[in-house]
C-alpha cells in the first residue's frame, strides 16, 4: 500500500496569488505531500484536517477573517506565507486615513463581504507557528519549509548572497530610484547610488533582485540581527550604513528612509507602527 | 425569489456567481468580485518612479503585464523611447508571462473540468500522460510547462513573480548567449510535452461538447485586442475592435480609450465592467485569434488552421477561448525561441531620461486582453492612477454566458445539477483575474 503522505492546505486571503504561483513553480512537494485544499487549483469548499496550513494574503474582509478562524481549527501547524500574511506588506500603503475611509465606505454592499479598514497580518487574529517571508517566497524557500534540507545553512543577509563588491572609494552624492541607469554588474548598488537594503534583509532569496541590478526592497523582512530590535534602533542602523558608504547629505538619507513608499516601508517596516506587538521570534522564521 | 450562490475556485482571486430565480424563471446572473485591493487609491502620493515596483503586486499572476504597462505609462510622461534591444527583451518577458498564464489556465484551471476531477493533482493515478525523460504524469508535465514560462520571466525580468528588470527607458541588462541557450534548450524540450497535453485537451473538449451538446454561449459579440493583426505582438501600441460580423471597425491609442470604452459599476461587485459604447464585448485569447491573420510561427499556425477548419474564423463559442489559449501557448514558446536565437546583449539596453510631470498612458496586451495604466504626476508624485483591466472588459460577456447556462439548466422550476459545473466552466473560459479587476 502507498505510504500515507502528510496533508497540506493553502488558504488564500486578500493578496495577489503570487505566493501560490511561486509554490506551483516547485514540484518536489508533489512527492512528499498531499495537497488537499487550495482554491486556486482545487475545487473544494472547506479546509479539511491537515498537517500544515499555509496562509497567504492578509485579512482585508469579514470573509477573510471568517475563513481564517475556521481553517485554523483543522490544522496542526499554521504557517504565515508571504509579506501580506506576515506584515501587510504593500497593502500597508493603504494604512492611512483616506484609504481606511474608502474601505469603510464600502461596508454595506449587497451580499458582498464587508471591507475592514485596513489589511491585517494574520497573527493579529491567530497564533502562527512559522513564518515564510518574501514577496513572494521563492520555490526553494517553499521547499525548505515543506521538505527541509538538514544541511542547509542560511546566510545572514541578502548582502552575503549578492556577491557585489563594496568599494571604499566610490561614494555617491545622491540616491536615485532603481529606474535610472544601467548599474555595473560587479559593484555594490549602494556605491552606485541605489538605496539598497540588502544589508539588513533576511537571506534565502539568493539575491535574485540585486544580482541583475535592482536594489533590494527588503521583501524577506529583517534579518536575525535586526528582528528583535525595536524599530528605531534598526532604522538608525540602516541610516548608518548609508552614511558610511555614501556622501549623500544626512537630510536626504533621512528623507529616503522615511518616505512611506520607498522600499523600506513597503516591506521591512511595513507594520512598524504595531507598537504593542512583540517582534516575531526569529526561531519561527523560515 | 431563490438565490443560487456558487463560489468559484480554480480562478485567480475571490469571486462568486449568484443566479436569481423567481417562479422557475432566471431573473439575473451576476458575476461578483468579493474582494477589493484598493491599489488605485493607495498609490496616490507614491513617487512616480517607484510604480514599476509597486504595481506588479496588484496581481502575482498578471504581474509582468502591470510591470511593463507601468514603465510604459511613465515613459509616455517623460517622453522617452526604449532602444530596440530593450523592446525585444520586453517582448520576451511578456511571452514568458503568456506561457505561464496559458499553461496554468489550460492545464491547472480547466483541464480538471474535462477530466471531471477536483484538480490536476487528483488525477495522478488515473491519467497516463507522460513524456519519457521529461515528466511522468499530467500534473508534473503541466507544472514543467508553466515553469518554463516563469524561467523566461526570471531571465528577462529578474525577479520571477514580480519582475524588476524593465526600467524607464529600457531594461536594466541584456541576456548572455549562454543563458539564452539554456532557456532555448528547455523550451525545445517542452514543445512535444505541450503538444501531447494540448492534443489530449482538444480531444477532451470535443467529448465535453458532445456530452453537454453546446460550446456554451455561442452568439457573436464585439471583440477587443491590442495585438498586431499579423504575428501578434504583446508590447502593444493600438487597441482594435472587431464587430460581431467580423469587421474591424475601430482602432485607437490608449489615451483615446474613453471615446470607445464605457466603464460602469454595480452594487453587487467590487469590480466594474466595460462595454464598447454600451455593447457586450470579449477580450482575451478568442478575441486575439479572431483578430489576427496568422500566428506567424509554424506549429501554432497549424493548430490555428485546425481551429479554422473545425469552426471557421472569426468564431464565437466561449469554450473556444480555451483552445485559443493552447494555440497561443505554442506560439509563445516558438516565438520565444526565435527571440532567444538573436543576440540579446550586443547593444545598449536603456537610454537616459529626465523625469517630468504630466499625464501618461501605458498599454500592453496582457494574457486577458488590453491593459492600460494611466498616471497623473505632479512634483514627481502620483496624483491619480487608473488601471483599465482586461477582465473588466469581459464582465458583461461573462454574465451573458452565465445567463445562457442558467436558462439551459433551470427549466420550469427544476434545477439540473449540471448547472454548478456549467457555471465553473463558463467563468473559467474567460480566465478572469479578480485581484486585478477590483478597484
Amino acid at each position: 500500500m502507498a505510504r500515507q503522505l502528510p496533508k497540506f492546505a493553502v488558504l488564500q486571503l486578500s493578496g495577489c496569488a503570487g505566493c501560490e504561483v511561486s509554490l506551483l513553480n516547485s514540484t518536489e512537494w508533489l512527492y512528499n505531500f498531499e495537497l488537499v485544499y487550495m482554491p486556486l487549483v482545487i475545487s473544494a469548499s472547506n479546509v479539511p484536517s491537515v498537517d500544515v496550513l499555509l496562509v497567504s494574503g492578509g485579512v482585508q474582509t469579514s470573509e477573510d477573517l471568517y475563513k481564517l478562524l475556521r481553517a485554523v481549527n483543522s490544522a496542526k501547524e499554521i504557517v504565515a506565507v508571504g509579506t501580506c500574511a506576515i506584515s501587510g506588506g504593500i497593502t500597508n500603503l493603504g494604512n492611512r486615513d483616506d484609504v481606511r475611509q474608502m474601505f469603510l465606505s464600502e461596508a454595506e454592499r449587497f451580499h458582498l463581504p464587508r471591507m475592514l479598514p485596513k489589511c491585517h497580518p494574520i497573527d493579529d487574529y491567530v497564533e502562527v507557528d512559522r513564518y515564510l517571508s518574501g514577496c513572494p517566497p521563492t520555490p526553494e524557500l517553499f521547499m525548505q519549509l515543506l521538505v527541509p534540507d538538514p544541511d542547509y545553512v542560511p546566510k545572514r543577509n541578502v548582502c552575503q548572497e549578492c556577491g557585489r563588491k563594496k568599494l571604499k572609494d566610490m561614494k555617491p552624492d545622491h540616491f536615485f530610484y532603481s529606474q535610472r541607469g544601467s548599474p555595473d554588474p560587479d559593484i555594490c548598488l549602494i556605491n552606485q547610488g541605489y538605496p539598497c537594503v540588502g544589508t539588513s534583509t533576511r537571506a534565502g532569496c539568493n539575491a535574485l533582485c540585486t544580482k541583475p541590478g535592482h536594489p533590494c526592497v527588503g521583501c524577506r523582512g529583517p534579518s536575525d540581527a535586526f528582528i528583535d530590535k525595536n524599530a528605531q534602533d534598526w532604522f538608525d542602523s540602516i541610516g548608518k550604513v548609508f552614511e558610511k558608504m555614501t556622501d549623500v547629505p544626512t537630510e536626504e538619507i533621512q528623507a529616503i528612509l522615511r518616505s512611506p513608499q520607498l522600499s523600506l516601508f513597503l516591506f521591512q517596516f511595513a507594520d512598524y507602527d504595531h507598537v504593542n506587538k512583540k517582534p516575531r521570534p526569529k526561531e519561527k522564521i523560515v | 425569489m431563490t438565490q443560487l450562490t456558487f463560489p468559484i475556485s480554480r480562478i485567480e482571486g475571490h469571486a462568486q456567481v449568484v443566479i436569481e430565480v423567481e417562479d422557475g424563471k432566471v431573473l439575473s446572473s451576476h458575476f461578483e468580485a468579493t474582494e477589493m485591493r484598493g491599489f488605485s487609491h493607495f498609490v496616490k502620493g507614491t513617487p512616480a518612479e517607484q510604480m514599476p515596483v509597486i504595481t506588479p503586486r496588484i496581481c502575482g499572476v498578471c504581474s509582468t503585464a502591470h510591470h511593463v504597462a507601468s514603465v510604459k505609462a511613465l515613459e509616455d510622461i517623460f517622453g522617452v523611447e526604449p532602444p530596440p534591444l530593450a523592446k525585444k527583451i520586453r517582448e520576451l518577458l511578456l511571452l514568458g508571462q503568456l506561457i505561464q498564464n496559458q499553461a496554468t489556465s489550460l492545464f491547472i484551471f480547466t483541464m480538471p473540468d474535462r477530466l471531471d476531477v477536483p484538480s490536476i493533482f487528483h488525477s495522478l493515478e488515473t491519467s497516463n500522460i507522460s513524456v519519457k525523460g521529461v515528466c511522468d504524469n499530467i500534473a508534473r508535465c503541466s507544472l514543467r510547462i508553466r515553469k518554463a514560462g516563469t524561467d523566461i520571466i526570471s531571465l528577462a525580468g529578474g525577479q520571477f513573480i514580480h519582475p524588476i528588470k524593465t526600467i524607464i527607458g529600457g531594461v536594466s541588462s541584456g541576456i548572455t548567449p549562454e543563458k539564452a541557450e539554456l532557456m532555448k534548450k528547455e523550451l525545445n524540450t517542452i514543445i512535444p510535452v505541450v503538444r501531447i497535453l494540448f492534443n489530449h485537451y482538444w480531444q477532451l473538449s470535443i467529448s465535453l461538447k458532445d456530452r453537454i451538446g453546446t460550446w456554451g454561449d455561442d452568439e457573436p459579440t464585439f471583440y477587443l485586442t491590442s495585438t498586431t493583426p499579423t504575428k501578434p505582438s504583446f508590447d502593444s501600441s493600438r487597441i482594435r475592435i472587431l464587430s460581431p460580423d467580423g469587421v474591424e471597425i475601430e482602432t485607437f491609442t490608449a489615451s483615446e480609450f474613453r471615446n470607445y470604452l464605457v466603464f460602469t459599476e454595480n452594487e453587487y461587485s467590487y469590480a466594474g465592467q466595460t462595454s464598447y459604447k454600451g455593447n457586450i464585448m470579449r477580450a482575451n485569447s478568442l478575441a486575439r485569434i479572431n483578430m489576427t491573420e496568422t500566428m506567424g510561427t509554424p506549429i501554432a499556425d497549424s493548430y490555428m488552421s485546425r481551429l479554422e477548419r473545425a469552426f471557421g474564423l472569426p468564431t464565437h463559442p466561449i469554450l473556444l477561448f480555451d483552445l485559443c489559449r493552447g494555440i497561443e501557448l505554442i506560439y509563445a514558446i516558438e516565438r520565444a525561441i526565435e527571440i532567444l536565437s538573436e543576440p540579446l546583449n550586443n547593444d545598449i539596453t536603456s537610454v537616459a531620461y529626465t523625469p517630468s510631470d504630466g499625464e501618461g498612458y501605458g498599454l500592453v496586451e496582457a494574457p486577458r486582453g488590453p491593459l492600460i495604466h494611466r498616471y497623473n504626476v505632479l512634483d514627481g508624485k502620483i496624483t491619480e492612477a487608473e488601471f483599465v483591466i482586461p477582465t473588466v472588459h469581459n464582465m458583461l460577456a461573462i454574465e451573458r454566458a452565465l445567463t445562457v447556462a442558467a436558462n439551459r439548466y433551470i427549466k420550469s422550476g427544476q434545477i439540473n445539477l449540471e448547472l454548478e459545473k456549467a457555471v465553473g466552466r463558463v467563468v473559467r473560459a474567460f480566465d478572469p483575474c479578480i485581484a486585478c479587476a477590483t478597484k
